[in-house]
């Protein structure tokens, strides 16, 4: 139909075609598919579109999508090859090189962990100097901006120099994430998750998002912002990893000659889950904690290898830092100096067994306030979508968010005067305002530092450091604060705006039960980090990786156990709700994640209703005319290879037998360096054909626009054989839903074509059909949707 | 903490009130105590030893004595560092006597439990570092003086205290604050430069932190001499009142005067049914 003048314009296509190939085919099933093909139009589709394909009715299906639906899927996302591609180059490679090259290329792996950690680490400490020089410049300007005009009775100078300081300081990192690269904003954690899961998250692994992070996180912290460093330093291990491992780098256009037998989605993907690993522990001393957040949030494939080597990376990173921040610290060497501790050294607090339902019922506040947190910012998030598209309005926004953080802090400080003696708590800058001599504003304490330092002040100042009602308006501004921030053009995390909302409705309920039990003493750390770990719990729905971070954060395993009471909890309650936080943004930004078991109840949804049916194939020599008018046609990836037909009849449809898997990335490279079976003896007989050839363009190979290739090639042939896969995984069409995830999660596949009884090509399956077969759970009920697919999300 | 080493003072007297009746009680209850006390063990502990001890026993009871005395307003680390360094003398003596090849230490120290020398020797040794009392004096002088520092920092007081004493029976509360304002300031300003840190208890003796408190709770809460620091501050309150409201602007002007962006448009799925629905269709017609 759409494509019948295409036909017209070039008969040496429709003489190669059959109609498997539904190039030109005048077949009514050509009209559909993904993106290109979609021109058409459907009066008469109404009834099929009723019937969802597991037989269940859907609500009549809608032409245009609401934005910020959470029921969507991008088509624009592509899936990572997993898989490796056992080819003839790859047998040619293996016979030649032999166990030499791998044990070269192990040891090739771990050295390169072990740049992983150090550089991860590196970064790391980088901002966390930058962060805390520049604010510690920041905040002591401020304070002799207010002790001197405080006197005057112009109290706005200082507040409009920090409005203006805080909206400066933003703008810079704002400009950059909205305009030089957008994928860098937030905390980066949903975009790694994405990658580590299979799909290709575009620009998320590159440098100058790297740079992006970098620089934006420091500017989100030290703009006062209610945003963490923790998930920027996650992204950035990442980043580290996929560049450090490939050894060479597109954008300075630098290849360096080594790893290249790195240089595939495979080894790549490996690597980023051992970065982001190095990441975690980077930004919380947390070694353990970074391997099993990489196994809970990211890696969808993990074995003990793997396991082992990015132990070692972050065990790296961890130490690395460690070394770097006891110099900083002017303790170097001292490995064990407690001032490394992110949240500062914990004591053991003793607990009791009636304390344990107190324990869980932080938790289901904290669960309870996550679900409202992660609400609030979903709607926001919703509206941002909607109405503040423009890079420009996002920058504004954040600058607007910038400048009404300090208004909250410094109106928090002049209304409320909460006045402590100088000296019995630590405070880097006391702020005196209307406080009587020697004694200092605890608001002012708590605003005038980084929000890091503001968790260990609510961790372990003594208990009457703070009003009860200081501490309740904080609670209120900050978690408003923090849930806004979250989702701005800017790169900021939400670990520690969550801990410290946290630890300060622990303190507030901790002084609440004191006032109840006069006689006994409360220790306010232990309700703090339970508050913390359960509002941190509630909004991103992590249980034993979070639990084992605050473990190594506070430098106590003792507090293990009302931790993991607190965590599992606040998980329950929250999920009972809605989803966790990095899910709500996945699910906007409609990626086409696979959840770690497929959905319940759907051995009776068989492979030919999930598969997409006319299938795109190649035969075994193939017209180079043909390929590049498929691939200028079609956004797929990959062809099944298949037998010349039989018969060739356009009415009947006919099927043919699949030989192999090609890539759309293999083609552009054969078309790319002209290896026609018609020049075989001139143009590439000096050029060696081998795995290289192919690992040079990667990881962005050029698309099909951008080869030139002229008239007279289009009558030559290539031959596919020596470069598909001769043995792709293939289900047979009665296989059911389960079986087709299990076997897409498993192995990490992009492509599963689906054969008939005699190894015919019937359909095909891509992460997206899978992944469109969504299943929820809210306020006790459960079931599975199907969602429908967008290009234009 | 000062009540610990209250309780610890407390303990001591405690034990000897202990003793005493112990003593009392001896007469009435006949010889059923140990009769090889002081020398009995079989090797009877020297009498130079015996004589260091007793030495040491009351330089640290007068030490402690004098700390007690200046708990309120704390003033010991000036008056009590002469038993301080008769104390650490004594001490010093202790550790260091050796008798014919028996060194008392070895008599006192680690022989028990209780360690009862050495408890109360990292006692009184915490109990001084804690008011930090080393930063108070001048070592290299001899004998041991105030530190310039301090001493400069007396008189400022003293002359701050006697300008508020000399204008207090004044009726007009204020006019104690003019009038002793500059003394106050220089006095507070000074203070603030002792020390290294900004919280302003790095390196600077408990005497004259106490002092500064003292003098700083007069002037701001008994004379309530601060309260020119209240003031109603209109313009800042217009201008967080402006600043807050922006945002609210903002996202009222993006939601009802942005551009109405295209709606994404759904995507169709080729599925096999569809197909041959499709077709069947298209044959049927």
């Amino acid at each position: 139909m759409s494509n019948s003048s295409s036909s017209a314009t070039n008969a040496n296509i429709s003489e190669s075609t059959s109609d498997t190939a539904q190039l030109i085919s005048n077949d009514d099933a050509s009209t559909s598919n993904y993106t290109q093909l979609n021109k058409s139009n459907f009066e008469d589709s109404d009834e099929d579109e009723l019937h969802g394909s597991h037989g269940i009715r859907r609500r009549r299906p809608k032409q245009k999508i609401e934005p910020g639906s959470m029921n969507v899927l991008s088509a624009k996302y592509e899936s990572l090859d997993y898989d490796t591609c056992e080819n003839h180059l790859l047998l040619d490679e293996e016979r030649k090189r032999g166990y030499p090259y791998i044990v070269w290329k192990d040891i090739a792996r771990w050295f390169i962990i072990l740049l992983i950690g150090i550089v991860t680490a590196l970064i790391a400490f980088v901002i966390d100097v930058c962060i805390e020089e520049f604010s510690k410049i920041k905040y002591s300007a401020l304070k002799k901006s207010v002790d001197k005009y405080v006197l005057e009775d112009r109290l706005y100078i200082p507040y409009l120099l920090w409005v203006l300081s805080n909206i400066g300081i933003v703008f810079i990192g704002s400009m950059l994430v909205a305009f030089v690269e957008p994928v860098a904003a937030g905390s980066g954690i949903p975009q790694v998750k994405c990658y580590l899961n299979g799909v290709k998250v575009p620009r998320v692994v590159r440098i100058k998002t790297l740079i992006v992070k970098t620089v934006g996180v420091i500017t989100a912290v030290v703009g006062g912002l209610a945003g963490g460093k923790e998930g920027p330093m996650i992204h950035s291990g990442s980043v580290v990893a996929a560049g450090i491992s490939q050894g060479k780098s597109t954008t300075f256009n630098k290849d360096l000659k080594i790893f290249q037998y790195f240089r595939e989605d495979h080894e790549k993907r490996d690597f980023v889950s051992a970065g982001a690993a190095a990441g975690v522990s980077a930004a919380f001393g947390a070694p353990i904690g970074g391997v099993l957040f990489s196994l809970e949030e990211g890696t969808s494939f993990w074995n003990q290898a793997l396991t082992w080597r990015t132990f070692f990376g972050t065990v790296v990173s961890t130490f690395t830092l460690n070394c770097a921040l006891s110099a900083y610290h002017g303790r170097a060497g001292e490995l064990s100096y407690p001032g490394l501790l992110n949240l500062g050294k914990m004591e053991p607090f003793p607990f009791q067994f009636y304390e344990l339902p107190v324990f869980m019922f932080f938790g289901a506040v904290g669960g309870l306030l996550g679900a409202l947190w992660n609400y609030i910012n979903y709607k926001l998030a919703v509206f941002r979508i909607r109405h503040i598209g423009a890079p420009w309005l996002r920058v504004v926004e954040a600058c607007l968010v910038a400048a009404a953080s300090a208004t909250c802090g410094f109106l928090m400080m002049f209304l409320l005067n909460d006045c402590r003696p100088l000296g019995e708590d630590p405070t880097k800058v006391p702020l005196q305002l209307y406080c009587a001599d020697g004694e200092y504003n605890a608001l002012a304490a708590i605003w005038f530092q980084t929000p890091e330092a503001s968790v260990r002040s609510f961790l372990h100042d003594p208990i009457g450091s703070y009003k009860p009602w200081s501490i309740f308006l904080f609670v209120v501004c900050y978690f408003l604060l923090s849930t806004w921030t979250f989702g701005l053009a800017v790169s900021s995390g939400l670990f520690i705006p969550n801990l410290l909302t946290g630890a300060a409705w622990g303190r507030l309920l901790a002084i609440l039960i004191q006032y109840m039990l006069p006689s006994n003493t409360i220790n306010p750390a232990k309700y703090a980090l339970v508050g913390a770990a359960a509002q941190l719990g509630g909004v991103v729905r992590m249980t034993i990786s979070l639990t084992v971070i605050i473990i190594e954060t506070t430098g106590q395993i003792s507090n293990a156990l009302p931790i993991i009471i607190t965590l599992v909890v606040a998980k329950w309650v929250g999920d009972f709700f809605n989803e966790g936080i990095y899910d709500i943004h996945i699910q906007l930004a409609a990626v086409p994640l696979l959840p770690w078991e497929p959905p319940p109840l759907a051995h009776n949804i068989y492979a030919s209703e999930v598969m997409s049916h006319p299938v795109f194939t190649l035969r075994t020599v193939e017209n180079v005319g043909h390929i590049v008018e498929l691939l200028k046609l079609v956004s797929y990836n990959g062809f099944p290879v298949v037998d010349p037909p039989l018969a060739d009849e356009a009415e009947v449809t006919t099927y043919k037998r699949l030989r192999g898997m090609m890539l759309r990335s293999q083609l552009i490279v054969l078309l790319q360096n002209k290896i026609y079976n018609e020049n075989a003896n001139t143009t590439w007989s000096n050029l060696k054909v081998d795995m290289n050839m192919f690992r040079k363009e990667y990881p962005r190979y050029p698309s099909i626009e951008e080869l030139e290739i002229s008239d007279w090639e289009k009558t030559c042939t290539i031959d596919l054989r020596p470069f598909m896969n001769p043995s792709p995984y293939t289900l047979p069409h009665r296989a059911s839903l389960p079986r087709l995830f299990r076997l897409f999660r498993a192995l990490g596949l992009r492509h599963l074509p689906i054969v008939n009884d005699v190894n015919e090509v019937v359909g095909m399956v891509t992460r997206k059909d899978i992944a469109r077969y969504r299943v929820w759970r809210h306020r006790g009920h459960m079931g599975m949707e199907e969602l429908i697919l967008s290009t234009e999300v | 903490m000062k009540q610990y080493y209250i309780l610890i003072v407390l303990y001591m007297h405690n034990r000897i009130l202990e003793a005493d009746t112990v003593n009392s009680n001896e007469a009435v209850y006949g010889n059923y105590g140990l009769l090889y006390t002081n020398e009995g063990y079989i090797y009877s502990i020297p009498k130079e030893c015996s004589k260091l001890l007793d030495e040491f026993a009351e330089s640290a009871s007068n030490f402690t004595m004098c700390s007690i005395k200046h708990a309120r307003p704390i003033s010991f680390c000036e008056k009590c560092v002469d038993y301080y360094k008769d104390f650490s003398i004594k001490y010093k003596n202790l550790t260091t006597k050796d008798i014919n090849g028996t060194s008392c230490k070895a008599v006192f120290i680690s022989n028990d439990r209780l360690e009862v020398v050495l408890e109360y020797y990292n006692g009184i040794m915490s109990l001084w570092n804690k008011g930090n009392c080393n930063a108070c004096f001048d070592w290299t002088k001899e004998p041991t003086e105030l530190s310039n520092n301090v001493k400069h920092f007396n008189q400022m007081y003293n002359s701050t205290m006697q300008c508020i004493d000399h204008w207090k029976p004044s009726t007009n509360s204020s006019e104690v604050c003019e009038q002793c304002m500059q003394n106050y300031l220089e006095l507070n300003n000074f203070y603030n430069n002792m020390s290294t840190d900004s919280v302003g208890l790095e390196g600077v003796c408990v005497d004259v932190v106490d002092s500064m408190n003292a003098s700083r709770y007069i002037w701001s809460k008994t004379l309530n001499c601060c309260k020119l620091r209240q003031s109603p501050e209109t313009v800042f309150l217009v201008c967080t009142g402006i600043i807050a409201s922006l945002p609210l602007i903002f996202y009222l002007t993006v939601r009802f005067c942005g551009p109405i962006r295209d709606l994404p448009k759904v995507l169709k799925q080729s599925r096999f049914k569809q197909t041959i629905l499709r077709s069947v269709n298209a044959r049927i017609n």
